[in-house]
């Protein structure tokens, strides 16, 4: 109980609050603006962070992606625009709502929801992750090897796009993370003989490159103008929410744990969690035919089981320092940054940074309905702000950000060209997930690799030996054969439609 | 931008071959066939086999080898575009010697005006936003945001 008190101490300092809650207004502005996501939001965040402790690093982090995803349920329900992609799986659903003339029904529905969700979500963090820490300790350098190729399949298991695409987007991440210092000997590798590289490749920039710059040049090439949203009354807001929940309670219970399962898994977030919830609610529901007629209870499983899976997520991020989804990968970026690497010695160790990420939340998840109701007041001044002044002043941003951080102009550089071929490779279809997934990785990956090669003395049996690993192992192997088999079923099937059309 | 998968695949598989080549050249563990150059010979060996797999799979495709998307057509699209990188170039080269405070308005200003088409309205956005990010980064993060002409005025 100390620990507890201690850790909502540490949190509710002044200057830790005000971060927060600054951090909170500026994650429901990115939210609920279309075009800018959380993960690109955060992106934005991490220059900044890097001047904090770890503390308001960590608890700016979670505060503006908590809001931001509820945030994004705003512009859907007035607009038929979601503002983040996870709340694209109810935008038409809440749209219809406000046709109805229910739009303060939907947006308070989303709110309480999303803290539902949220604070589900950060209930099993708090109670998984500690004890699946306390069983990792015994693991050597075979199980984090399988654990971390195991989460790096998953992403590409989850990625929509083809299987191959996803792996080469892999590739790319973990060749970026080869370059520096190698792990074994210390030999310098692919710098081309530039000192700026030897320390390898910089975080920040390549994730403000990844996240922001391709959006960027997405915006200024197709500049649109959002229509004008309809006014809100905030009373309507608050009164009718409780009952309409209250009508849906298993949905909310079963799509907040479902949620935080989804969240957990690596390369999964809030956007799938948000799709699959709505798709099961509509299956286990009384009354599906009402889905898709303005019907609330498909958005009060999916935006609880987006903000639940944002929790979920940091249970395999801080657990194993593996990311749950593409934030958590930049909040191990900004942890190693701050020299804590993330693992289940941070349970043991840091006892007091882990039950302040647990206050955060709560805390973060709690303030989201006063600051809410504040953004969806304020929403119609902050939606109508022009897209095309917008971006302009984001790309300044965002070159002032890639530089502050080591303050040097190759960062910039380094921001620009990944900016340009992820734009490429996203065009191509390739998912920047496992790219970002195997930047943060790579180094985990090499490092237990070769650790247990060389222990095995190249025996690749051994790889199996222990059970865990063994098991680990076999489960990564399994998806692989899954993978391989989906990508030749899917080349086969191609084939055949190709020669019946002929 | 759409290229076809064969375009793609031949880069990673040439890709891929560069690095196995450099991969070579690295020094392995004394008595052990390891070394710094075993993980990324790996991901190349991977790298190599999916881009074959691109190749194979555009080439029976015969899609077109380049499919520039409808709303990137358009010289208008283009020159916009083109200005994402421009500034980014634009800042470093001329960030050093002439100085964040006088660089970025005029930057941020003919970038405002070619997305919003309204100059005088761009001109003061770009005051107000470099004034803003100034104070946020230099002033209270303590970035040090190069002074260029200004250095000698200030000092």
């Amino acid at each position: 109980m100390d620990a507890v008190l201690t850790a909502f101490g540490e949190v509710l300092q002044p200057q830790v609050f005000f971060i927060i809650v600054a951090a909170s207004a500026y994650g429901l502005m990115i939210g609920s603006i279309p075009g800018l996501t959380a993960t690109m939001g955060t992106a934005l965040l991490v220059p900044i962070t890097f001047f904090l402790d770890p503390i308001p690093a960590i608890g700016a982090i979670v505060a503006a992606t908590t809001m931001a995803i509820f945030a994004g349920d705003i512009p859907g329900a007035l607009l038929r625009i979601p503002g983040t992609p996870a709340s694209a799986a109810y935008t038409d659903e809440s749209y219809r709502m406000r046709e109805k003339g229910q739009v303060e029904l939907a947006l308070g529905v989303n709110m309480l929801c999303s803290t539902i969700g949220g604070l589900v979500g950060v209930a099993v963090l708090i109670l998984a992750a500690p004890q699946i820490a306390a069983v990792s300790l015994g693991f050597s350098s075979y199980e984090y090897f399988w654990l971390a190729l195991l989460g790096l399949s998953c992403a590409i298991f989850v990625s929509s796009s083809s299987p191959v695409k996803g792996v080469l987007s892999l590739c790319i991440g973990l060749m970026l993370s080869t370059i520096g210092i190698d792990v074994v000997m210390g030999v310098k590798r692919f710098t081309f003989g530039d000192t700026e590289l030897i320390g390898g490749v910089s975080i920040i920039p390549v994730l403000i490159g990844m996240f922001a710059i391709t959006e960027i040049l997405r915006k200024v090439a197709r500049p649109s103008r959002l229509p004008a949203p309809p006014p809100v009354r905030l009373g309507a807001m608050v009164s009718g929410v409780g009952s309409t929940i209250w009508r849906f309670k298993g949905g909310v219970v079963r799509s907040s744990l479902l949620g935080s399962v989804i969240g957990a898994l690596p390369g999964a977030g809030a956007d799938i969690a948000a799709w699959i919830a709505y798709a099961l609610s509509k299956k286990f529901s009384r009354s599906p035919e009402k889905f898709g007629t303005g019907y609330p209870e498909g958005i009060v499983s999916a935006s609880s089981a987006n903000n639940a899976a944002l929790s979920g997520a940091y249970v395999p991020s801080l657990v194993f320092g593996i990311p749950g989804d593409t934030i958590t990968a930049i909040l191990i970026g900004v942890l190693l940054m701050k020299g804590i690497t993330p693992g289940p010695m941070v349970f043991v160790m840091d006892t007091g940074l882990v039950n302040a990420i647990f206050a955060v939340f709560i805390i973060a998840n709690l303030l989201m309905l006063p600051l809410g109701l504040a953004a969806v007041y304020g929403s119609r001044r902050l939606l109508s702000i022009p897209q095309d002044v917008l971006f302009p002043i984001i790309l300044l941003f965002c070159v002032i950000g890639a530089f502050a951080a080591n303050n040097t102009l190759f960062d910039v550089w380094v921001m620009l060209v990944v900016g340009l071929i992820a734009f490429v490779l996203e065009e191509n279809d390739f998912p920047l997930a496992p790219m970002i997934l195997a930047l943060i990785l790579g180094q985990l990956v090499e490092e237990n690799f070769m650790k247990s090669i060389i222990k095995a003395d190249g025996q690749l049996t051994e790889f199996f030996a222990r059970p865990i690993g063994g098991t680990l192992g076999v489960l990564t192997l399994a998806i692989w054969a899954l993978l391989i088999g989906m990508s030749l079923y899917r080349a086969t099937r191609a084939r055949r439609a190709e020669t019946t059309g002929e | 931008m759409r290229m076809n998968d064969a375009v793609t695949g031949g880069v990673f598989v040439l890709l891929s071959a560069l690095i196995l080549f450099a991969a070579r050249g690295f020094p392995t563990l004394p008595d052990q066939p390891y070394g710094p150059g075993t993980f990324p010979t790996i991901i190349a060996a991977v790298m190599m086999v999916c881009g074959l797999a691109l190749i194979w799979s555009g080439v029976r495709s015969h899609a077109p080898l380049l499919v520039v998307a409808d709303w990137m057509r358009g010289s208008a699209t283009f020159h916009r575009m083109a200005w994402v990188p421009g500034f980014v170039i634009a800042y470093t080269y001329l960030s050093k010697p002439i100085g964040f405070p006088l660089l970025v308005p005029v930057l941020l200003g003919a970038f405002l005006t070619v997305t919003t088409g309204r100059p005088l309205r761009a001109a003061i956005i770009a005051l107000l936003g470099t004034a803003a990010l100034w104070l946020l980064f230099a002033y209270l993060l303590r970035v040090p945001l190069p002074l260029g002409l200004l250095t000698e005025v200030i000092y």
